[in-house]
Parts: C-alpha cells; sequence; structure tokens
C-alpha cells in the first residue's frame, strides 16, 4: 500500500515537473492556459473544462475552453472578481453544463482568473487530494499566466507605441509636404489619402466653409444628403469634434448620411473647414488618439488650405492691377492728347486721377478752322464704374460734335442718351462751351458744373446758365445757353471740386474763395503759367496729404 | 530627396505594379496616376508587388483606399504580394489585413484572381 502510494505521489510528482518545464518553456498565454486545462484533463479523467480571466475591468472573461458548444460558451454569467463566489449564475452554468468544480488562479498579485472543471468519467468526484494537485498545478500555472499576460501587455502597449509613431511620421510627412503645396485641390487630395490610410475609410469629405459658404473640396458621401445636412446647420454651429454619439439634434442628417466624425479645422478659433470620416472598415470606432490625429492633420491641412487662398487671391488682385493699369491707359488716351492752337486764344490743361481710374473728363474738339469746343465734366463716384461712364459721355460728346447742334440742343440730346445709359443714381457735372476765333465769342451751357470763373479787369463772372445735371432725368425742361462776347485779356478759368475740395492734413478745405482771389492775382500771365501756379498752389496747400478726387482744370486766355 | 519608381505590367489580364522606394506623401500622386490609368483601361484585377519598397506613409495607404472600392464594384480587387516585415508591420497596424488580402508571392495573388473567375 505504501508502494502504490509512493508511485502514485512519484507519478504526480514527474508530471508537475514536466508541466512546470513546459509552460514556463513559453509566453504565449493560450499556449500556457490550453495546457493546465490538458494537464487537469489527463489527471482527472474529464473533457469538460474551461478557464476564465479577469480582465482590466474586473470582469471574468473565457480565455480557453474544452468540451462547450459556442452557444454554451455564451451562456457564461456576468461575474466580476467581487462576486463570482455568491453568484447564483456561475453555480447556474456550472449546473446546466455539468460542471463540478471551481478554482481560483491567485498569483502573487492576487486573483487572475477561475478554472471550471467538468463531471469525471470515472464519475468520481474530486476528493481532498485531488483538489490539492489541482492547486499545485494552478500554482505552478499562474506565474506562466501571469508572466504571458505581461508579455501580451507589453506588445498591446508596443503596438499603441507604433501607432503613435506612425501616426507622428505620418505628420511629420505631411507637414513637409502641405509647406510646398500653394493648391487647394492638391492639398485636399493628400489630406485625404492620408486620412483614408490612418483611419481605413472610404467614405469622407473635406468641407471649405468661409462667410457661410460651404465647398466640398472632396467627397465621398451622397452629396445631396450631404447638403441637405448642411442646410440646416451653419459652419459657425461646429466648434468642438463630434463623435457618432454626438450627431444628434440638428446635426442628425449628417449621421443619416454616414457621418461618423466631424473636426471642424480652425484658424485662430474660427472654424474654416471641416474633415466628415464616415465608417471605419475596421469596424472600429473613433478613438481619442485618432481623434487627436484627424484633429492636428486638419490644422496643419487648413493652414496650407488659408495659404492657397490667400495666394490665389493675390494672383487675382494682381491680375485686377494689371486690368486697371490698362483701363487707365485707355483713359489717357481718351483725354485730348494736343491741344489745338488758336490765333485768338491759348488752353492749357491739366488732369489727374486719385485712383488708377477717375471720373473726371475734359475734351478740346477743334469743330473747324474757326470753332473750338471744350468741356469739362465729373462723373458721380469713382473708380471704375465713374470711369465707365466717362468713358460713355466722351463717346456721345465726339458723335454729338458731328451733328453740329446749337449748343444747348445738343445738351438737351446728351442728357436723353447719359440717362438712358446710368442707373442708380450715378450723374454727371457738366460744362461745355463754344468759342468762335474770328469773333472772339463764347457759348456755353453749364449742366449743373461748379461754375467756370471768367476773369476780366480783376472781377469774377461765374458761367452758371444751363440747367440740371446730366444723368438724373431725362430732359424736360430744355437747356439753356449764353453768348459772351469775349476781350482781349479776358481768362477762363475751368475746373472740378477736386481743386477747390482738395484737403490738407488739417482737413481744410482748399476752397472756391482761395481759388477765385488766386484766379484774379493770376489772370495777366498767359495760360500755361496761370494753370501751372494754380496746380502748384493746391500742392503747397495739400502739402502731400493724398487726394480722395480727381482734379482737373482747364485754362483759357484770350490774347 | 527620396526616390519613388512606379512600374505597370501586365501579366495576363491582371495588372501588377511595382513600386520602389518611398511611397510617402510626396510620390502619393505618381502611385494615383497608375490607378487612374488602369481606371481608364478598365482593368480592375490589381496586384501590387512591394519587392523593392523600402517605406510607405499613410498617404501612400490612403491611395489603396481610394481606388480598392471601385476594383471592387467592377469584379476586381487590389491585393498586395512579396511585402517586406516592416511595410507589413505599417499596414498590419492599420488594420489593412482585415480588408485586403496579401500573398508572399506575386504569382499566388495573380493566380487567386484566375480562381475567382
Amino acid at each position: 500500500m505504501q508502494q502504490t502510494d509512493n508511485i502514485a505521489a512519484l507519478r504526480n510528482f514527474s508530471a508537475l515537473v514536466d508541466f512546470s518545464n513546459l509552460i514556463n518553456s513559453t509566453l504565449d498565454l493560450h499556449f500556457t492556459l490550453n495546457n493546465i486545462l490538458l494537464t487537469c484533463f489527463g489527471k482527472f479523467h474529464t473533457t469538460k473544462g474551461l478557464i476564465a480571466l479577469l480582465n482590466e475591468e474586473k470582469v471574468f472573461i473565457v480565455k480557453t475552453s474544452k468540451g462547450f458548444s459556442n452557444e454554451a460558451l455564451k451562456t457564461f454569467p456576468h461575474i466580476t472578481s467581487d462576486n463570482y463566489d455568491s453568484s447564483e449564475n456561475l453555480a447556474d452554468f456550472m449546473a446546466t453544463n455539468k460542471l463540478q468544480i471551481y478554482q481560483e488562479i491567485k498569483s502573487t498579485e492576487g486573483l487572475k482568473g477561475l478554472i471550471l472543471l467538468g463531471t469525471r468519467l470515472t464519475n468520481k468526484i474530486y476528493d481532498e487530494e485531488d483538489i490539492s494537485f489541482l492547486r499545485t498545478i494552478i500554482n505552478v500555472g499562474a506565474t506562466a499566466v501571469e508572466n504571458s499576460i505581461a508579455v501580451e501587455r507589453l506588445k498591446k502597449v508596443n503596438r499603441d507605441l507604433d501607432s503613435k509613431v506612425n501616426q507622428l511620421s505620418s505628420l511629420f510627412d505631411l507637414s513637409k509636404e502641405f509647406g510646398g503645396v500653394l493648391q487647394e485641390e492638391k492639398i485636399s487630395k493628400l489630406l485625404v489619402y492620408s486620412l483614408i490610410g490612418q483611419m481605413l475609410v472610404s467614405k469622407y469629405a473635406i468641407v471649405s466653409c468661409s462667410g457661410g459658404n460651404v465647398k466640398f473640396l472632396e467627397n465621398r458621401f451622397d452629396e445631396q444628403n450631404l447638403r441637405i445636412a448642411f442646410k440646416n446647420c451653419d459652419a459657425d454651429n461646429f466648434i468642438d469634434v463630434l463623435v457618432s454619439a454626438e450627431l444628434i439634434g440638428a446635426f442628425m442628417p449628417f449621421a443619416e448620411a454616414g457621418v461618423e466624425l466631424i473636426v471642424p479645422m480652425k484658424i485662430n478659433n474660427e472654424t474654416k473647414g471641416l474633415i466628415l470620416l464616415g465608417k471605419r472598415k475596421s469596424e472600429l470606432g473613433y478613438s481619442k488618439s485618432d481623434v487627436e490625429f484627424v484633429a492636428s492633420v486638419g490644422s496643419l491641412a487648413i493652414i496650407s488650405l488659408e495659404n492657397a487662398r490667400l495666394f490665389k487671391e493675390t494672383l487675382e488682385k494682381q491680375r485686377l492691377e494689371k486690368d486697371l493699369e490698362t483701363a487707365r491707359n485707355i483713359q489717357n488716351n481718351l483725354l485730348p492728347k494736343s491741344i489745338p492752337k488758336f490765333s485768338n486764344f491759348e488752353i492749357a490743361a491739366f488732369n489727374k486721377s486719385a485712383k488708377m481710374v477717375g471720373g473726371d473728363y475734359y475734351d478740346i474738339v477743334k469743330l473747324d478752322n474757326n470753332q473750338l469746343l471744350f468741356a469739362i465734366a465729373d462723373v458721380s463716384g469713382k473708380g471704375v464704374p465713374a470711369a465707365l461712364l466717362m468713358a460713355n459721355i466722351q463717346a456721345f460728346l465726339k458723335s454729338i460734335c458731328k451733328m453740329k447742334l446749337p449748343l444747348s440742343e445738343a445738351t438737351n440730346l446728351l442728357n436723353d442718351l447719359v440717362a438712358e445709359n446710368t442707373t442708380n443714381g450715378s450723374f454727371i457735372t457738366f460744362f461745355w462751351g463754344v468759342i468762335d476765333n474770328e469773333k472772339r465769342e463764347l457759348t456755353y451751357t453749364n449742366a449743373g458744373h461748379n461754375p467756370p470763373l471768367l476773369i476780366r479787369n480783376g472781377q469774377i463772372t461765374k458761367l452758371k446758365k444751363g440747367g440740371m445735371i446730366l444723368g438724373v432725368l431725362p430732359t424736360m425742361i430744355p437747356y439753356l445757353s449764353e453768348e459772351i462776347q469775349l476781350e482781349s485779356n479776358d481768362a477762363l478759368v475751368l475746373f472740378t471740386d477736386g481743386i477747390t475740395e482738395a484737403m490738407n492734413k488739417k482737413w481744410e478745405e482748399f476752397s472756391d474763395e482761395r481759388l477765385e482771389t488766386l484766379s484774379i492775382e493770376l489772370s495777366g500771365f498767359d495760360a500755361a503759367k496761370i494753370l501751372n501756379e494754380i496746380k502748384m498752389n493746391v500742392d503747397n496747400f495739400t502739402h502731400g496729404a493724398e487726394q480722395s478726387d480727381d482734379i482737373t482744370c482747364l485754362v483759357i486766355k484770350v490774347k | 530627396m527620396a526616390e519613388f519608381n512606379v512600374n505597370l505590367r501586365g501579366v495576363g489580364s491582371v495588372s501588377v505594379i511595382d513600386v520602389k522606394g518611398y511611397l510617402d506623401a510626396h510620390t502619393a500622386p505618381e502611385l494615383e496616376n497608375v490607378f487612374n490609368n488602369l481606371l481608364d483601361q478598365k482593368q480592375y484585377q490589381v496586384v501590387v508587388n512591394f519587392d523593392d519598397l523600402k517605406y510607405i506613409s499613410s498617404a501612400g495607404l490612403g491611395v489603396f483606399m481610394a481606388y480598392v472600392e471601385t476594383m471592387r464594384e467592377n469584379q476586381g480587387d487590389i491585393k498586395f504580394s512579396n511585402m517586406k516585415e516592416n511595410v507589413y508591420n505599417i499596414f498590419d497596424l492599420l488594420g489593412f489585413p482585415i480588408l485586403y488580402e496579401f500573398f508572399k508571392e506575386e504569382k499566388d495573388a495573380i493566380q487567386k484572381f484566375s480562381e475567382q473567375v
């Protein structure tokens, strides 16, 4: 009897040594657990058993099992390290599956798991000796289990780390690439490739929003659905990252369109664009680290996109400036290039635009060998619209000149034409006159222009006769004209309000009084000298202050 | 400057793309062009041979994501072969093995297409 016991003990002992060697030779958790189970099966002649280990939330999860159907395994109860020994669920599960005993797997760190074993083929119950042997197996196994778990955890940490390194290298890669690209399409393509490669998605959209305008740079969602979703949702609403659980209420249509993640791309806390991603092919959700990656890539991209936009804007501005320069050249060509000469008169003229193109206009046309027509006009407004209207009136004037109409009638016609061509309140102040060289006679019509000054013997006469400004209404009251017999040494000063309203740095205007006094003082000089002095006086007055209005001045001197 | 080369060959009805060097955000458009050409020619059965690829970034991976659905919708696929371990690790890390078939040898990948027909 003693002999038999010894032999049995020896067999147990050698089985244990084998077992210990085997499971400590590997760090594979599954292999270790499998061997614990198999060793128990061999020893106790059972065909059913399972090992459940505690996860991080302290819940038992079946890690390995033998002799169970999948359905049976699914009924494994939800038990935790706190409640398993009092759990009726566990007792029920054991009874249903003909499991006879369970034992705790403990390591130096405490409870690790449970082993459950089925009834023995010999129908013997597990006696004390069996249980003590089982405990020994478990004790030997526990260390191996613990080591394997530690290795698995390490592997996971390593993988997470790899994944972070990978994300960082992607970011690095992109930041290099984004820096050198200035085309919107290329940037959004790059952004998309990085996102779908990293996140494993096939549904995505890159959206730019500026000033309430939503533009799809890239889109693989149903466009219609997405447009509907944006209709109810201002870009201002996208302040924070939205994951699928938060896509409710106003954001519901996005979820319905298949969007699972919305990441705003911001500059200076202002949302300039959005990244929309659909379901991940890996069936995983978006983790915090994923969202961080998307946000980082997004903030890199949006800066590039913004740069691209600014670059494009600058290009457009340059193009526009070039157009304006061309316009100015054309406009300069509309002004008389040379001033016709007559025996009894001298004429001098000057024009300067405050902007690239201006709304002031003057013209001097030789009607025949004896008659000269001159005109000065100021188109309301500035810049391109004024310049267009100025070109318009220049064309009319040139045509009407050829019709040889009396000046007042010609003005009626001119006003009708301008009124037809102007919209939203544009108008033109206009003055024109015809000088007869032989008779030294002036005929003029003033359509609301600053009255030109006729200086004779130190006295000023303002030439006011005419009618209302051009372009407001079709001619109802015919324009009037006046004839004046000119005398030798008479000086005629025509100007636009750019002269009288020229400002100095103290916000004072040059004023009509100053111009009038100056004109009287200068009236003895020839036309060129008078014009130059007026120009110089205005320049000295403004002293380099930038002028907001065009300046035009025309001087006629009777010899 | 990191080099990247892409070459396209036909093996039977299957198009084989050889990628070489560094596939990153900078070079991804070259690969994209090859895929666009394949779509133009209605070639949907594609094997990418990674034998000479040294590095791939997520932008490079993105190109495969961008085209695989179209290939599959047209009864084709993108399959990968001859991948070095360091390159495979990146694919693995981002979960590509769930979605794509990887083969040790190019001929196995090509073979797989003929089995499907």
